[in-house]
């Protein structure tokens, strides 16, 4: 899961900023124009007016007069700051790489008795690249004569370090004493003289891949010996045909007894070259290292997508510095109401008193 | 003619010819040093002093007849007007103060016109002052008021009526009938002395105008300060306390006035409106007569 990262915070219409901007401007220009020009030429005149501006009542006035426009101006042009700002439509541009994770690995173990230390080596090394991966999917079937899966394709990976952690544990005490293992393989094997399938359990692998329709690199991590017991549904060669099909590729890697029997060894390497993946027999000395390399190249198939980018209005700050505006302008309307209020009551005791 | 057009059609209109009669006879009636050269008799209209109707004369011809004194026509009326830029404001009843102080000094000059009087007139403000010789024709006063009304504007120099009357006092050699017209809203210390100059050797008769009062509710659209050049704001005829402050100065500094005037002997007078201006004038020249013969 990639995060959004922070970009480049900008104006969409700055050009609208400025042009708001100029008017607010302008239109101060005009107002005081207007203000300090010369009286009309109807003006209604008054003369000595110096008395009036004597009283105590004119100065307190003023005085409040004064304080209550400047208040006033201050928050109009707060307030048409805000609105310039929410004007401009402040914008935050945010990207995502895409590198969604588009490969699934589905962990393919032949969980017959000879093949225990072999998985339980697999899975300590998938613990490791559990660690690193990001967005992939991983999936982990054991099979037998029959395939079972231990858990799907998930991109749960403290599920999976879980999962892999009782394989590990299950499979490392193959050897020793308790039904710890017997436990973990339970169904695999349903029929005694059918065992060790590796074409039935390449198969039921491949078919663990859903979201058929998407481009996605698709690996088979088969561990096996081909000891194969019984007849099954598939031969070998017919599940790497279905594999290939299913463009899955898959990464063999042989126990070392397989080598003992050269035909079986010959048949799984073509097998699993045929997919174009990597044969290994363990034991020797890098072979689960060779398939996490060729687990990572599989990387090389990772579709290009361009990143995700969205834009986010951040209107924020326009908001609260017009609210602050607005909210102030409200005040000092109010505050000049309450003052008026109060004088009016004054004004009506004052003449009540004189009567 | 007119300036002098409006104070005959509103004399006319408002009063008629009687009341026009009477403030002849009033004006006649308060004219002072009355020759003792008897001119002709004419129709007594009330106004008229008692002392002048010729008992014997009327008796025969069964109306009342006063005896008129050759001096009585040669009087000058010396209009006295301020023409600083506080005058072409507006006075308290909304009415232009320019407009008001021709019509006053019209309706004086009109009066003593048709008495047979000379009218003459000095006007100015602090900067300049002026002399206008006295004639005794309407045309002549025609052309004194339309003087003293475009001299007073806006764009003029300050009101500055000790100036005037300084000028008066060196220019006017005269005995004269002085009739001030201003807009004075006290006297100071210096006009007192000024105005006790002029009384030494004029008739005062003394016209105030009043000013609009920036604190009224009932006014509407916007008020300059004259002085200043400056809006009078809006908001101050909103305020009842700074109206009754103001109402009460105004109050006080015209009974401080008039009590003033009263103590210097000088009769003055009021004018509202143009309305108002004959009874103002009437009453004036009431007080001038009994002042004069206290």
């Amino acid at each position: 899961m990639n995060e959004w990262t922070k970009g480049d915070v900008s104006y969409l219409w700055p050009w609208l900023m400025v042009g708001l901007a100029l008017l607010v401007v302008a239109l101060l220009v005009v107002w005081l124009r207007v203000w300090w020009r010369r009286t009309p030429q109807d003006a209604t005149y008054v003369a000595h007016t110096a008395r009036l501006r004597a009283l105590p009542r004119f100065r307190s006035l003023v005085r409040r007069q004064t304080a209550v426009g400047a208040a006033l101006t201050l928050a109009a042009l707060v307030a048409c700051t805000g609105a310039i700002l929410l004007a401009g439509r402040l914008q935050e541009t945010q990207t995502k790489e895409q590198s969604e994770a588009n490969r699934d690995i589905m962990l393919c173990l032949d969980a017959s008795y000879s093949m225990a230390e072999v998985n339980a080596e697999v899975v300590a090394q998938f613990q490791e690249i559990v660690t690193e991966l990001e967005g992939e999917r991983i999936g982990l079937t054991i099979w037998n004569g029959n395939a079972i899966t231990v858990f799907p394709l998930t991109d749960d990976y403290d599920f999976v370090t879980d999962q892999l952690r009782i394989a590990e544990t299950a499979f490392a005490s193959a050897l020793s004493v308790g039904d710890a293992y017997l436990d973990y393989i339970e169904g695999t094997q349903v029929q005694e003289d059918v065992a060790s399938q590796l074409g039935d359990g390449l198969v039921s692998c491949v078919q663990r891949f859903d979201r058929e329709d998407e481009e996605r690199a698709r690996a088979v991590v088969l561990a096996s010996d081909n000891d194969v017991i019984g007849e099954g549904i598939f031969t070998v060669p017919e599940a790497a045909e279905y594999a290939v099909e299913n463009r899955a590729v898959v990464h063999g890697i042989a126990a070392p007894s397989t080598a003992e029997r050269a035909g079986d060894e010959a048949e799984f390497r073509d097998a699993v070259e045929e997919t174009g993946g990597t044969f290994n027999l363990v034991g020797g000395a890098d072979s689960t290292e060779a398939v996490v390399e060729s687990i990572n190249d599989l990387e090389a198939k990772k579709i290009e997508k361009p990143p995700l980018v969205q834009t986010l209005e951040r209107p924020q700050t326009g908001i609260v510095v017009t609210a602050l505006g607005v909210g102030l302008l409200v005040i000092v309307w109010a505050a000049q109401g309450v003052l008026a209020l109060v004088d009016r009551q004054g004004g009506r005791e004052q003449r009540g008193g004189r009567r | 003619m007119a300036h002098l057009t409006k104070v005959k059609s509103k004399l006319s209109i408002h009063a008629h010819r009687k009341v026009r009669g009477v403030l002849e006879g009033e004006y006649a009636a308060a004219q002072i040093g009355r020759g003792i050269d008897f001119n002709d008799l004419r129709e007594y209209v009330r106004g008229d002093d008692v002392k002048d109707i010729d008992w014997k004369a009327s008796a025969r011809g069964r109306q009342l007849l006063v005896k008129r004194y050759v001096a009585e026509r040669q009087h000058t009326v010396m209009l006295c007007v301020s023409t600083g830029r506080s005058m072409a404001a507006s006075n308290d009843a909304m009415v232009s103060k320019r407009e008001l102080a021709t019509f006053v000094a019209g309706m004086m000059g009109y009066l003593a016109v048709r008495h047979g009087d000379r009218v003459g007139m000095v006007y100015g403000d602090a900067e300049h002052q002026h002399i206008r010789p006295t004639d005794a024709t309407e045309l002549h006063l025609e052309h004194l008021l339309a003087a003293a009304h475009d001299a007073t504007t806006p764009d003029a120099p300050a009101s500055d009526l000790a100036a005037v009357l300084r000028y008066a006092i060196r220019t006017v050699k005269r005995r004269t009938i002085m009739v001030i017209v201003a807009d004075e809203v006290q006297v100071t210390e210096e006009m007192a002395e000024l105005l006790r100059r002029l009384l030494a050797q004029h008739e005062l008769l003394f016209f105030t105008i009043g000013d609009v009062d920036p604190t009224d509710a009932a006014l509407t659209g916007r008020l300059y300060d004259i002085d200043a050049g400056v809006e009078v704001p809006e908001w101050l005829r909103h305020d009842r306390r700074l109206r009754a402050q103001y109402a009460s100065l105004v109050q006080h500094e015209e009974s401080g006035m008039r009590r003033r005037l009263d103590q210097l002997g000088v009769v003055h007078e009021r004018v509202r409106d143009t309305e108002s201006a004959i009874s103002a004038v009437f009453r004036l020249l009431e007080r001038h007569r009994h002042a004069r013969r206290r």
